[in-house]
C-alpha cells in the first residue's frame, strides 16, 4: 500500500514516549525514499503517455491523470512523514540539550544519523556564539532560585583545599554534608561532584 | 533590582514597585512563556537591566569585603540571583520559540522584526543548520520538483511546508482597564463585510478589569502586542 512504510515512520515518533529517543530508523528510511523516487518514476511514465497521446496534460482528465495524480499525492505524503520524521526528532534533540548541555550522553548518540549528529555539533556552537553575543551563560539557573544557601552532600573526595567566596575553606570529606552558598556549589554539582539535598 | 535608597513611605509605593525594572522583566518573562509566538524583544528593559545587574554585582562584591552585615549582603545577592534568573530565562524561552519555529520566523518579517540583533544571528545560524541536516537527509534525495524545504511540490502555491504555532490556543489573561467588543469568532476567512450571510455571532466579548479570563489567543493577539492585556 502507498505510504505504509512512511506512516510506519510516523508512528514510531508518536508512540515513543515523550522527550525520548529512539534509534534512527535507516533502513525503513532508506525504503521511503526509494518508493518517492519510484513515484516519480510512475508520474513521469504517465504525464509521457498522455503527451504521446496527443493530451493536454493541464486540462485532460483521463485516468492516466488520475493514476499520475495518486502518484503526486503518495509522493507528497511520503515527503511530509519524512520532514516529520527528521523535524520531530530534531526537536526532542534540541530539548536534550537544554536539559543536560551540549554534550550529548553517548547512549544517545549511538541512536543518531550521521546528519544528525552533524546537526546537533553546528546548533549547539550556534548556542555557544549566542551565548557569548550576549555575555550570559543560559546553561545555568535552569530552575528558579529558592534560597542563596542550599544543603549539599559531597560525593567524591574533594578534601580540604576548596576555597568559598567567603574566604574559608571547608572539609569536604566523601558523604559529609553542608550548607553552603548556592553560586559556590552550583558549579560542583554539575561536575557531578556534590548532590543538593532537598527536604 | 530595587534602587537602594527607594523610599518606601507613601502610598506610591505600589505604583512604583509596580514599574521597577525588574517588574517589567518579569512580566515580560510571562508574556513570552505564555504567548504561543515570539512577542518583541524588550530591547530597552533588558540593556537597562543588564547594567543594573552588574552594578549590584560589583556592589555585593565590594560590601562582602568591606564587613557589612553578612545578612544583608546575602539579601542582595539574593535579590541578584533572582533577577538573574528571570533575565537568563526570558531569554531561553525566546530562543526554544525560534528554534521550534525557525522556517516561519524567518519567512514573516512582522516576527523577525520582532528579535533582536543577537537573535537574528542565531536565527540565521540556526536556519542554515537546519536546513543542511534536512537537506542532506531527505529533500536531496527527491526528484527534483519536490526538494523545496517550505512547499510540499513545485505546484504548491503557497508554504505548506512550514510549522506555525498555534495561535488559537487558550491563553489565561487579565486586563488593566476595559475592553468592549472583542471578538471571538473567526471571521478572517470568508467574507467578513457580508453581514447577512454570517452565522449567528456570539456575545461580542467584554473584559472587565482584573477578572481572570480563559480566551483564544488569537482574538486578544492585538492587546497583547500592544501591553493592553496581560498573560498568565
Amino acid at each position: 500500500m502507498y505510504g505504509k512504510k512512511a506512516s510506519e515512520l510516523v508512528k514510531e515518533i508518536a508512540s515513543s514516549e515523550k522527550g525520548q529517543l529512539t534509534p534512527f530508523s535507516s533502513d525503513l528510511f532508506d525504503e521511503v525514499i526509494e518508493e518517492c523516487k519510484q513515484h516519480y518514476h510512475e508520474l513521469e511514465c504517465l504525464i509521457r503517455r498522455m503527451e504521446d497521446q496527443g493530451l493536454n496534460v493541464e486540462t485532460a482528465k483521463n485516468e492516466d491523470h488520475y493514476g499520475a495524480l495518486i502518484h503526486h499525492l503518495s509522493l507528497v505524503r511520503n515527503k511530509r512523514c519524512l520532514m516529520a520524521y527528521l523535524y520531530n526528532r530534531a526537536e526532542i534533540l534540541r530539548t536534550l540539550m537544554w536539559k543536560v548541555g551540549s554534550v550529548i550522553p553517548e547512549e544517545i548518540k549511538e541512536k543518531l544519523s550521521y546528519s544528525e549528529k552533524e546537526y546537533i555539533t553546528k546548533h549547539s556552537s550556534s548556542l555557544k556564539k549566542y551565548m557569548s553575543s550576549v555575555e550570559l551563560d543560559l546553561e545555568v539557573d535552569m530552575v528558579p532560585p529558592k534560597d542563596p544557601y542550599i544543603k549539599v552532600r559531597v560525593l567524591d573526595d574533594l578534601g580540604g583545599d576548596i576555597l568559598l567566596s567567603d574566604d574559608k575553606k571547608a572539609n569536604f570529606t566523601r558523604h559529609s554534608m553542608h550548607f553552603l552558598k548556592r553560586t559556590d556549589a552550583e558549579q560542583l554539582i554539575s561536575q557531578g561532584k556534590m548532590e543538593e539535598l532537598k527536604d | 533590582m530595587d534602587s537602594r535608597d527607594g523610599d518606601g513611605s507613601t502610598e506610591d509605593y505600589e505604583t512604583l514597585i509596580q514599574t521597577t525594572d525588574v517588574e517589567l522583566l518579569k512580566r515580560a518573562w510571562r508574556q513570552e512563556k505564555a504567548a504561543p509566538e515570539i512577542l518583541k524583544f524588550e530591547t530597552d528593559l533588558i540593556t537597562r537591566l543588564t547594567g543594573q545587574i552588574e552594578l549590584v554585582e560589583e556592589n555585593v562584591e565590594q560590601d562582602s569585603q568591606s564587613g557589612i552585615d553578612p545578612l544583608t549582603v546575602s539579601l542582595y545577592q539574593m535579590d541578584l540571583d533572582r533577577t538573574q534568573f528571570l533575565l537568563r530565562s526570558y531569554l531561553r524561552i525566546r530562543l526554544q520559540k525560534i528554534e521550534k519555529y525557525i522556517f516561519h520566523i524567518l519567512a514573516t518579517a512582522e516576527l523577525y522584526n520582532r528579535l533582536s540583533k543577537q537573535e537574528k544571528e542565531f536565527a540565521k545560524s540556526c536556519l542554515v543548520d537546519l536546513e543542511k541536516h534536512l537537506e542532506e537527509s531527505v529533500l536531496s534525495k527527491l526528484p527534483n520538483n519536490y526538494q523545496s524545504i517550505f512547499k510540499q511540490s513545485m505546484i504548491s502555491e503557497e508554504n505548506d511546508m512550514v510549522a506555525k504555532p498555534q495561535l488559537d490556543t487558550f491563553v489565561v489573561c487579565k486586563t488593566n482597564d476595559y475592553l468592549g467588543h472583542i471578538q471571538l469568532e473567526d471571521n478572517e476567512d470568508g467574507s467578513s463585510d457580508d453581514r447577512a450571510n454570517q452565522r449567528p455571532l456570539e456575545e461580542p466579548f467584554e473584559m472587565e478589569t482584573d477578572v481572570l479570563y480563559f480566551v483564544r489567543y488569537k482574538a486578544i493577539k492585538g492587546f497583547v502586542e500592544e501591553g493592553r492585556i496581560d498573560l498568565f
